[in-house]
């Protein structure tokens, strides 16, 4: 199926003084931590955040709140605005809510963010988002996963659940591009080499090898164990404004140049295109409204809680040759000193996959790559321009931002 | 829990019928079934029996780790099967001989598998097999 695009500019000038400008960063590491509380990590990277972006709780007029999923009643804080008064905001906030689309929530707070700021509805907007399903109840959590995003009248009876949704399209992949079990299992491997540099990844301190993939067992064929996400518990926070306020404050930071997506399906039954997704046109609609193409970004981060839905992306985001994306990936272009320095975090799979945080913490690495806030080992070098890809549900979505470094004084 | 939608759908896949919606304006068919036709949004639908043929897009065999409730039932494959009238769903696949899956591909043709959801402890899925 070939959509149109229609050529649909931002109507926001870059440098305007309302441009919505992302300005700091909060995290904290990902992994199992039984002893952190929800609240307490959703303070934690609040506080960071702000910290980041050199402000203090009371200039936040709007926090915007990005879902857990370990518990129902945990997210229920969250949509009644716990967070405001956690952070003494009672009064002061003037408005507080969720948005929630999955994988791709990140993406589209961000898309809400922005509109809210340039149309002056808000003016400093603190996004918060932690998870606990690394501590959380296993069975629970794999219930849970086997209920969201699956349609209980057409799909849920046949006992679909993540894991073999992403099995789903990766066959396909493979049987479309011919990439062997080695080729995808060194997808996972790149990523682990990004993970090793960073300090708040999950898995931080272990090296991964093709040989141990492939050794691990069968889940849902074709995927090993070692190519399923590990459950996680993280937390990450942004905080964005106006430029105006970022150059008032002689601040660096990071503005949206456009954004593009495809919501391709509902039912993984339904995708018409288990090998492409929605990202080829989510790509076209992205570089018609920017005027970007695959050359502008001097790096990417997209989301991969499974390696051949990366590989998708890269193909149709047009990164590297159509079908070549795991044998490019593999090939370590992608990796520290490559071409194209892709989930410098180390992705889900190596940072660890904390539920619909796993997009967000790949956005506000982006925005901490942009900003130069990396740790040294793990920085890129060129910093200007980067595309940050996200999806939600059974892979239902394809979001693309492209986010520009926006230096003081400019 | 049958509705409007699952219903006739659950009803034929219990006689060894695959039924699929059909609208009874644009005579266009559809699924999964919905409320009102996807092309012309009438709500005037109705069902019709397809020949159970198609190709295999995508399977997988489940081994470790399944909902709750289908853990005895491990290992199982689970397939989404593009009909030769042109609509797909997602269903279960039988194995082959030898009791796995090894000898699949995608793209191999397949068939509903009539008497696989008729017996009274059935869950309502459509089932597949290799054919020709």
């Amino acid at each position: 199926m070939t959509v149109p695009t229609e050529v649909h500019p931002l109507a926001i000038e870059p440098g305007a003084p309302t441009d919505p400008v992302f300005v700091g960063v909060g995290e904290i590491p990902s992994g199992r931590y039984p002893d952190r509380t929800f609240i307490q990590s959703l303070t934690q990277v609040a506080v960071r955040a702000l910290r980041d972006a050199r402000m203090k709780p009371a200039d936040i007029d709007t926090i915007l709140l990005i879902p857990n999923l370990h518990s129902a009643d945990q997210q229920a804080d969250l949509v009644f605005s716990r967070m405001v008064e956690e952070l003494g905001l009672n009064g002061r906030a003037k408005a507080s809510f969720m948005i929630h689309s999955g994988g791709s929530t990140s993406d589209n707070a961000v898309r809400v963010a922005s509109g809210l700021i340039s149309s002056g509805h808000a003016r400093n907007v603190l996004v918060l988002q932690a998870e606990c399903w690394g501590s959380a109840d296993l069975t629970e959590m794999v219930t849970m996963l086997s209920y969201n995003g699956i349609p209980a009248q057409w799909e849920r009876p046949s006992g679909l659940h993540f894991n073999a949704i992403g099995a789903l399209i990766t066959q396909r992949y493979m049987a479309e591009t011919g990439s062997t079990p080695e080729d995808m299992a060194g997808v996972c491997v790149a990523l682990r080499k990004w993970a090793r540099l960073n300090p708040n990844a999950m898995y931080r301190d272990k090296d991964l090898t093709v040989e141990q993939v492939l050794g691990s067992r069968m889940i849902s064929d074709p995927l090993h164990a070692m190519e399923c996400p590990m459950l996680a518990d993280g937390g990450v926070g942004f905080v964005m404004t106006t430029h105006e306020d970022a150059q008032r404050r002689g601040q660096d930071s990071v503005r949206i140049v456009g954004s593009g997506g495809c919501v391709s399906h509902y039912s993984i039954g339904q995708e018409t295109n288990l090998a492409t997704l929605g990202w080829k046109t989510a790509a076209e609609r992205a570089y018609a409204q920017s005027g970007w193409g695959p050359e502008s970004a001097d790096f990417v981060e997209i989301y991969d809680s499974y390696a051949a839905v990366t590989t998708i992306a890269l193909e149709g985001l047009g990164f590297c040759k159509p079908g070549e994306g795991a044998r490019w990936v593999s090939s370590g272009a992608t990796g520290p000193g490559g071409e194209l320095p892709m989930n410098t975090n180390g992705g889900l799979l190596s940072a660890g996959h904390t539920g619909v945080g796993g997009g967000t913490a790949l956005l506000a690495e982006g925005v901490r790559q942009l900003l130069g806030r990396a740790e040294p080992e793990r920085q890129v070098a060129k910093h200007d321009r980067a595309l940050v890809g996200g999806s939600g549900g059974s892979y239902m979505d394809s979001q693309v931002l492209l986010l520009e470094h926006v230096r003081t004084g400019n | 829990m049958a509705d409007t939608l699952t219903g006739d759908y659950r009803t034929g896949l219990g006689r060894g019928e695959l039924v699929v919606q059909k609208c009874t304006e644009c005579a266009r068919l559809n699924m999964y079934p919905r409320y009102a036709c996807p092309f012309c949004q009438s709500e005037e639908l109705g069902w019709q029996k397809v020949s159970g043929k198609g190709v295999l897009l995508s399977f997988t065999v489940s081994r470790i780790g399944a909902p709750l409730g289908f853990g005895d039932e491990l290992p199982y494959a689970l397939a989404v099967v593009k009909l030769e009238e042109g609509v797909q769903l997602l269903g279960r696949l039988e194995a082959d001989a030898d009791g796995d899956w090894h000898g699949y591909s995608c793209d191999d043709p397949v068939e509903f598998v009539p008497e696989g959801a008729t017996g009274d402890e059935a869950r309502p899925i459509a089932w597949f097999r290799r054919r020709g």
